[in-house]
């Protein structure tokens, strides 16, 4: 079921576009991840403008309100707290949806990556069978032609410089640093030091980028681009959107509250 | 801070920990080489059978399945799937860390290692006289002699998964990139190459006497050709893909597809002698005895076959089979791959014999 809907369908998209690009594995990586996002556009909007509502009611005076009332009761909080969502027609899971959405369509495009590097023959032999054959033919396909710039898109991303007895993971930078511009450049400062979802949000931004480039370095590095790719998309979209906050990676920016954020919009310091 | 929030912030920070360990390995499994990356590797010199599976390499008796030893004794990275080869006082097998290790067949001691490969070796090394011929994933055919140093070595456009073959002169080695090389042994210049019209998974089989080479190709053709010159005999195509190589015998080709058809053909000019359905894809070479030949279905069957096409018997084993048996006097070891067992040995009528179980 999850093969035939999402990764079959994925696969054969991947390799259509890396045919008519001239048989290119890395551009039809960075065209299939922008493809995706394009798709998901529309879930990622309902998904923001839902942080966002959620992200006001941390300031809300009723809310900060209730909150001084019954925080020693929970269960009462979070009645009253569910009140409020009602009477200011704030949907909860409004932010999460999307996101829940989005998932199998991320873990789908990572698997149909995976797939079509196909670097062992059981992965061919897996590959061979995800291909419409009215679509892509085997036998001028196979195999892909995985090198990209300096990589082979099926192995880990090392860039080996005469003189250097060690190869240097170019990408693996490339990936911590847009995993983090993206993050702190979406991420909605709050003045409130309850806010959870601030605190969770600035853990995110600590750990992930470590993570990603955990994974970037160990694993192929047709997925590392994968990920720049998605960070550099990502960024764009939320500046079309006028969500990114400059100030967030360049502080200096905070101190000219009229000129600061992309669209207008002031940037807190937290 | 209140302690509404302290315990807020406790649970988010345990849910995001979980939340990475969850993807970490969701994404993790994905890219590193498990079970499921491919097939044991057996080969056998009459007493012991050599098989490469996972992280080891075993060497077990032919006689009642017992182990001998196992390389390496503690797991590690490395991960072996290529069949072991045994070449006078050592065995040849390469990992998918980019090495290939020579091994003491007797005791599984480490002789040398040769680590100037850049990718993983999937497919076996052909010895022929004094010179290792070791083909990586890399493009590269390696010349290495006995002692592990490098003679020279031949670059092809992509990675190389099949066994070359050779007749003492020249080596012939069938590539991803469409072709196939003939390389003389000595010097490892090209004599001639070919586009066979697609990649070459699998090891072609070789008719010296004739000097014919036989091939699959993921174009769904059979081949054969000349090895004088490169020039194509004859080629036949197929309805279903192959994933297996021609096994040979007496001027036959034995060979299935993959929508479960089995053929033997013509190896003068490629007519079908005979064909038979058996509804399973045949991934792997058949293995032929003096009466009868054995094919590998990909559901985990062994089906045997008269060599008139006459069906004998078939048995089923828990897991698949992507390579076919190996014949060891009047007994068959069995490669399994994602089984609970993945080395067994039965009788030319299909019974067990016995089941190797690694200890623990």
């Amino acid at each position: 079921m999850w093969d035939a809907l999402i990764i079959t369908p994925f696969i054969n998209t991947l390799l259509f576009i890396y045919n008519i690009v001239g048989q290119n594995f890395g551009i039809a990586i960075i065209l299939f991840t922008l493809l995706i996002r394009v798709i998901t556009h529309p879930l990622m909007v309902r998904q923001i403008k839902g942080a966002q509502a959620m992200q006001e009611l941390q300031k809300n005076e009723k809310w900060l309100k209730i909150q001084e009332k019954y925080k020693g009761d929970r269960e009462k909080l979070a009645q009253e707290q569910m009140a409020l969502y009602k009477e200011l027609g704030i949907n909860p899971f409004a932010s999460c949806l999307p996101t829940l959405i989005q998932l199998p369509i991320i873990f789908g495009l990572y698997q149909a990556i995976i797939s079509a590097l196909a670097s062992t023959p059981l992965d061919l032999l897996r590959l061979i069978r995800h291909i419409y054959p009215g679509l892509l033919q085997v036998e001028s396909l196979i195999p892909l032609n995985s090198r990209f710039l300096w990589m082979d898109l099926g192995q880990p991303e090392r860039l080996f410089i005469p003189g250097l007895s060690f190869g240097i993971p170019v990408l693996v930078v490339v990936v911590v640093i847009t995993t983090y511009i993206q993050g702190k450049l979406i991420a909605t400062p709050s003045a409130n030091p309850k806010d959870q979802t601030a605190a969770m949000s600035n853990m995110m931004n600590l750990y992930m980028p470590i993570f990603m480039g955990y994974l970037a370095y160990t694993l192929a590095s047709g997925l590392a681009l994968y990920f720049v790719a998605s960070n550099l998309i990502g960024i764009l979209q939320y500046a079309m959107l006028g969500k990114v906050n400059w100030g967030n990676v360049f502080p200096f920016l905070n101190k000219q509250p009229a000129a600061a954020g992309s669209g207008g919009k002031k940037s807190y310091s937290k | 801070m209140d302690t509404y929030t302290k315990r807020s912030m406790k649970n988010s920070k345990i849910l995001l920990i979980a939340l990475f360990l969850l993807g970490g390995v969701l994404l993790a499994s994905c890219g590193a080489p498990l079970s499921g990356s491919s097939w044991p590797g057996v080969s056998s010199n009459g007493d012991t059978v050599y098989v490469a599976y996972m992280q080891h390499v075993y060497a077990v008796r032919a006689a009642d399945g017992s182990m001998i030893w196992r390389f390496p004794e503690k797991a590690g990275r490395q991960m072996f799937f290529a069949a072991p080869v045994l070449a006078d006082d050592q065995l040849l097998v390469g990992d998918y860390e980019n090495v290939l290790h020579s091994l003491d067949p007797n005791t599984g001691v480490e002789k040398w290692l040769f680590a100037q490969a850049q990718a993983d070796w999937i497919a076996s090394p052909l010895v022929v006289g004094d010179v290792i011929l070791a083909p990586n994933a890399d493009h590269f055919l390696y010349a290495l002699s006995k002692n592990g140093s490098l003679l020279w070595k031949f670059e092809t456009g992509r990675a190389l998964w099949a066994q070359p073959v050779s007749d003492g002169e020249t080596v012939y080695q069938a590539s991803m990139d469409h072709k196939v090389y003939a390389i003389n042994i000595r010097d490892g210049q090209k004599l001639w190459s070919v586009d066979v019209g697609g990649a070459v998974i699998y090891s072609p089989a070789l008719d010296a006497e004739e000097g014919t080479l036989y091939l699959t190709t993921l174009a769904r053709n059979l081949m054969a050709i000349n090895t004088r010159d490169g020039s194509i005999r004859w080629q036949r195509k197929f309805e279903g893909g192959m994933w297996t190589q021609p096994a040979l015998k007496d001027g036959r080709l034995y060979l299935g597809d993959l929508q479960g058809m089995v053929y033997a053909i013509s190896a003068a000019d490629g007519t079908e002698v005979w064909s038979q359905k058996v509804d399973q894809p045949v991934t792997g070479k058949a293995a032929v005895l003096d009466s009868r030949v054995v094919f590998p279905t990909e559901d985990g069957s062994l089906i045997a076959m008269s060599l008139e096409g006459e069906r004998l018997w078939s048995r089923t084993f828990e897991g698949k089979l992507y390579t076919g048996p190996v014949v060891i006097g009047d007994r068959l070891a069995v490669g399994i791959a994602g089984g609970k067992e993945f080395l067994k040995m039965v009788s030319l009528d299909g019974q067990d014999l016995w089941t190797f179980v690694p200890p623990k």
